[in-house]
């Protein structure tokens, strides 16, 4: 038997981690290169997982049952009539029924429905541009779950998934917190409004449970060290090795060699093709590299208070819920018209938690370098409209602008998703034209980060795809 | 009473789309009546006097997309149409610059050169792919659209045409077309070209008439429907038709008329007349019946089906797919006779692309905002405006010396918000002044002197389209050209061949494939389908396949 490969991983996040996983298990000797002290990338700001996806974990030999409870939601409300929202059902945070909740139930189930007829497009290379045999199986296996949806379930598919995510509130739920919450989850991350068409695609995409974010990057780690990959915290990726045009290793900052068969990257397009240099790129694949969309709008605040934060209408019993503050789809939407300029919007949408006397928040429609200041300044405008006073008892106040997160993580962008997430840079166009199949170019490079098919989120569906077509191109 | 006329079909609505399919049905030998409620036919492609001497194309105000195959089918020359092309446009800004477009490659290089060197090339490979894109979607505008979720031979049939054609484009080039249909008209155009003004002057017809912003995904598709027009087989080339809009009506009214199909006016359908669950002829208002066993409807699907059929007669969840199809009001229109020509003190004396189409918007930020205002439910403080003075190439437009100009203007909300309440009566005079004044405001930061030219004028709101036209919210297109509102989707999934759940009952105004613009393809299209399912269509299917 021949050598075993080796594979190179840049980056440790949760599509690094998952593609070092499955690359172990395809019988390569792995190295995970991490510029941070610990694994996790991104994952270190976010606050809900709704991942990784069941054949990530398989790859990582976790069982979903190992990441913890699911967590509800609670669609904040200025009212106090706040929603419990636990999957498929809805109800008032006290209890009571709420009259939205039979429809809601109607529009959950149906979606999930559309999510898994969606779901071979995810977990296997995109549909192929031409008709090849190896993309044939998951276009039939699509094919067939479209179908069997039946003529009018499949309609519908193929019309709300080219539709927005505000008509489709508007056909199926009365306007406020519940309607609200959908439109947030279909921009979540995103830099565009949910009036955008496109936008009912990402909301196909979240239908997993929600899980807090906490101690799963180490556990991934774990994982993936015991499935024989090695970790390389503390030292980054300098430039990726090339010899007669084929990926050869990674340079690292401390000037170590990695010597590789195989790289995969978990960065950026861009970024990747920075690290290897421009000239093994034709003109138009650096030009359609360049025009990819990842301008960040998130952004990280944590509020610290001096005892545990009330909000009125709150049941303190849901402090470790997901709290969404999205009032309506009226409020959203117009959240994200003055990103577009360059300005904080008066009220920002957001998601967040109480943990003891800390709420933490993801702040939406922030531009990319917004000053730490103004970020806190809306998100607390945004606070008092649920819970008035609340920015007198801040003790101490952080945030972090996109820039800040690009900074820290090296996410193209500061953007959650490496990349929006919209029809026109989806499946095959995911992250360019040319490019879906997670081969970048050159022979032996691939790309295994959000940026890549099927794109954001804590899934880690990119690692294992990048990881699947490294090792087949290896064949 | 003496007995109802009868017919074999009835037009419910004298539109250009109406007209088409009418004439086409009079072709194969139908017994035809169109009836319209105006006083005139056309629609929205009419002209009008309404100052003496100053002929208004007063809603849609240039001749293009209208399918070259349809003109020749029907002899539109012979019936009188006459397009009198013009050769250009221009942006202009605030501060004296403006880029013109020519139609001749050599000008234009030279014109962007001036303004932008490097985007030069930029604008070869941004014309290259929106020509290949045309190329590719302009066979699909006369062909039925497939419904991907039936097993009916000749929807596979019509799947397998579209998937082969895409197929056909190249793996690359599939990708580009995706890519183009689903992105929007600022992050295409940010894809080829840097210079603001160029940007903005380009991306003006990814959103006219449409209730998207120039960054809205979907919008580079809308600009293929602005850029598939072709005169003489030059493909984005526009014109007038000389004598206004109404001569395109007329000419297709003509050649009804010659094939014996017949038209009545100021007749309006009150409702469709329902029999053992068909349609069996038109009740117009005043009571009148008239029976025809098929009745074709140019009205919009909502107008159509939730308004002028009787409840009961279509299945609830049909109805409630039409509920949901967006029709959305986004555009206005103020029409000018003006004493003199317009002065643009940006160019110097006389240049040809004046005859063409004139903006004043100076970047896709400023569009953007535009939009902004309209989804707030404003109209648009600084909105993008589409002006052509017909009569600087036609004169049959305004007297000797004096002119008309022909302004579109994009957006303006059909239910106008006013203290967080939004209702179409808040169109009243103020509102209407208000947004004259931001129009005006902007023509005469460019054109100063404009305002004082001023003979008459008048300014058509969403609510006064909807009102004189009969379009629903007054939207141009006869429902959104959005991504979910189109092929197989128009209007209503499962039900894009013209035909509805009632027997008898079709559709052929813009509502259905392949959407709106005066191309007549939608008419045609349906013409088609309906000939087709009488088993009398040889003869024009022949025509068509060969077009």
């Amino acid at each position: 038997m021949a050598e075993r490969l080796k594979a190179a991983v840049i980056g440790a996040g949760v599509n690094g981690l998952v593609a070092a996983a499955a690359l172990a298990r395809g019988g390569c000797e792995v190295t995970v290169i991490e510029r941070g002290a610990a694994p996790g990338g991104m994952m270190a700001l976010g606050l809900f997982a709704r991942g990784p996806h069941p054949a990530a974990l398989e790859a990582l030999g976790l069982k979903p049952g190992a990441l913890g409870p699911a967590i509800p939601t609670v669609a904040l409300c200025p009212s106090g009539r706040h929603v419990l929202v636990e999957g498929a059902e809805a109800r008032f945070a006290d209890g009571s029924a709420h009259p939205g909740a039979e429809r809601w139930r109607v529009l959950s189930r149906r979606l999930d429905r559309f999510a898994a007829a969606l779901a071979p497009l995810l977990t296997g290379a995109p549909p192929p541009m031409r008709l090849r045999a190896e993309g044939l199986p998951g276009l039939l296996r699509f094919a067939l779950r479209l179908r069997l949806l039946g003529a009018r379930d499949m309609r519908e598919l193929l019309r709300i998934g080219l539709s927005n995510a505000a008509d489709l509130a508007a056909d199926a739920l009365p306007e406020g917190p519940l309607a609200g919450l959908l439109a947030f989850d279909s921009v979540l991350g995103s830099r565009a409004g949910p009036m955008a068409p496109g936008t009912v695609v990402p909301l196909l995409l979240r239908r997993a449970p929600l899980r807090r974010m906490e101690g799963l990057a180490a556990r991934l780690a774990a994982a993936s060290e015991g499935k024989g990959a090695r970790l390389r915290l503390g030292a980054g990726a300098a430039r990726i090795l090339f010899e007669d045009d084929r990926a050869h290793g990674v340079l690292l900052d401390d000037g170590e060699r990695v010597e590789a068969d195989l790289v995969l990257s978990s960065l950026g397009a861009a970024q990747t093709l920075a690290l290897a240099g421009p000239a093994l790129f034709d003109i138009e694949a650096q030009r359609r590299i360049g025009a990819i969309r990842a301008q960040g709008a998130a952004a990280r605040v944590d509020l610290d208070f001096a005892a545990p934060p009330r909000l009125p209408g709150l049941d303190p019993a849901h402090h470790g819920a997901r709290l969404v503050l999205a009032p309506s789809v009226q409020a959203v939407e117009p959240a994200y018209d003055p990103v577009k300029y360059g300005r904080l919007p008066a009220l920002p949408v957001m998601e967040g938690r109480i943990d003891g006397a800390r709420l933490s928040l993801t702040v939406q429609c922030v531009p990319h370098d917004a000053p730490r200041d103004r970020i806190v300044a809306a998100t607390l405008a945004a606070l008092e409209t649920v819970a008035p006073g609340l920015g007198g008892e801040v003790r101490h106040a952080g945030a972090l602008s996109p820039a800040d997160i690009e900074a820290m993580t090296g996410a193209p962008g500061g953007h959650w998703h490496h990349g929006e997430i919209a029809l026109d840079q989806f499946l095959t166009l995911r992250p360019a034209n040319g490019m879906a199949r997670h081969a970048m170019g050159p022979p032996g490079l691939f790309l295994c980060g959000a940026g890549a098919h099927p794109g954001g989120d804590v899934t880690g569906l990119p690692g294992l795809n990048g990881a699947r077509a490294a090792l087949e191109a290896m064949r | 009473m003496s007995q109802a006329r009868s017919y074999d079909a009835i037009i419910a609505g004298g539109g250009h789309n109406g007209l088409t399919a009418g004439a086409y049905l009079a072709r194969a030998g139908l017994s035809v009546l169109v009836v319209e409620r105006s006083d005139i036919v056309g629609g929205a492609a009419v002209s009008r006097e309404l100052e003496p001497g100053w002929t208004y194309s007063n809603c849609s105000y240039v001749c293009s997309l209208l399918r070259p195959e349809v003109a020749r089918d029907l002899d539109l020359a012979r019936h009188g149409l006459q397009v009198i092309p013009y050769t250009g446009g221009a942006s202009f800004t605030k501060g004296g610059e403006y880029f013109a477009y020519h139609h001749d490659q050599r000008a234009l290089e030279r014109e962007i050169a001036r303004l932008s060197p490097r985007d030069v090339e930029g604008y070869e490979r941004f014309a290259r792919a929106v020509t290949r894109q045309c190329r590719f979607v302009r066979p699909l505008l006369l062909r039925s659209a497939p419904d991907p979720a039936s097993f009916h031979p000749r929807d596979l049939g019509e799947l397998l045409f579209l998937l082969r054609r895409l197929h056909d484009l190249g793996e690359r080039e599939m990708g580009e077309a995706v890519r183009f249909w689903t992105a929007s008209v600022g992050d295409f155009l940010d894809g080829f070209i840097e210079h603001p003004l160029i940007k903005a002057h380009l991306a003006g017809s990814g959103i006219i008439g449409t209730g998207l912003g120039v960054y809205s995904p979907g919008t580079a598709y809308v600009l293929l429907h602005h850029y598939m027009g072709d005169l003489d087989g030059a493909i984005g080339a526009w014109g007038f038709a000389r004598g206004g809009m109404g001569a395109v009506s007329a000419a297709l009214a003509g050649a009804l008329r010659a094939a014996g199909g017949e038209i009545r006016v100021n007749a309006e359908v009150e409702r469709i007349l329902v029999k053992d669950g068909a349609a069996a002829g038109v009740v117009l208002k005043g009571g009148e019946e008239i029976r025809a066993p098929l009745v074709a409807s140019n009205m919009d699907a909502k107008r159509t089906f939730l308004g002028c059929v009787e409840p009961g007669a279509l299945p609830d969840d049909f109805l409630d797919a039409v509920r949901r199809f967006r029709i959305r009001g986004s555009s206005a229109k103020l029409n000018i006779a003006l004493d003199g020509p317009p002065v643009f003190p940006a160019v110097k004396g006389e240049a040809p692309f004046l005859s063409g189409d004139l903006h004043a918007s100076e970047s896709l930020l400023e569009l953007e905002a535009a939009y902004d205002d309209w989804k707030e439910g404003r109209f648009s403080a600084a909105p993008y405006f589409d002006m052509l003075i017909p009569s600087r190439i036609d004169p049959t437009m305004a007297p000797p010396g004096a002119h008309m100009a022909s302004i579109f203007v994009q957006y303006a909300p059909y239910d106008l918000a006013r203290d967080g309440v939004r209702d179409p009566a808040h169109w009243d005079e103020a509102a209407r002044e208000g947004l004259k004044a931001a129009v005006l405001d902007k023509i005469e930061a460019v054109s100063p002197g404009f305002r004082g030219l001023i003979r008459h004028s008048e300014l058509r709101a969403p609510v006064d389209i909807e009102r004189e036209v009969g379009l629903s919210e007054g939207n141009i297109f006869q429902g959104e050209l959005t991504f979910d509102q189109l092929l197989f989707n128009r209007p209503v999934p499962g039900w894009a061949r013209h035909r509805s759940p009632l027997p008898g009952l079709w559709l052929v105004g813009s509502s259905a494939h392949p959407g709106g613009g005066v191309m007549a393809a939608a008419g045609a299209n349906a013409a088609r389908e309906i000939l087709r399912d009488m088993k009398r269509g040889g003869r024009d299917e022949a025509a068509f396949r060969a077009a």
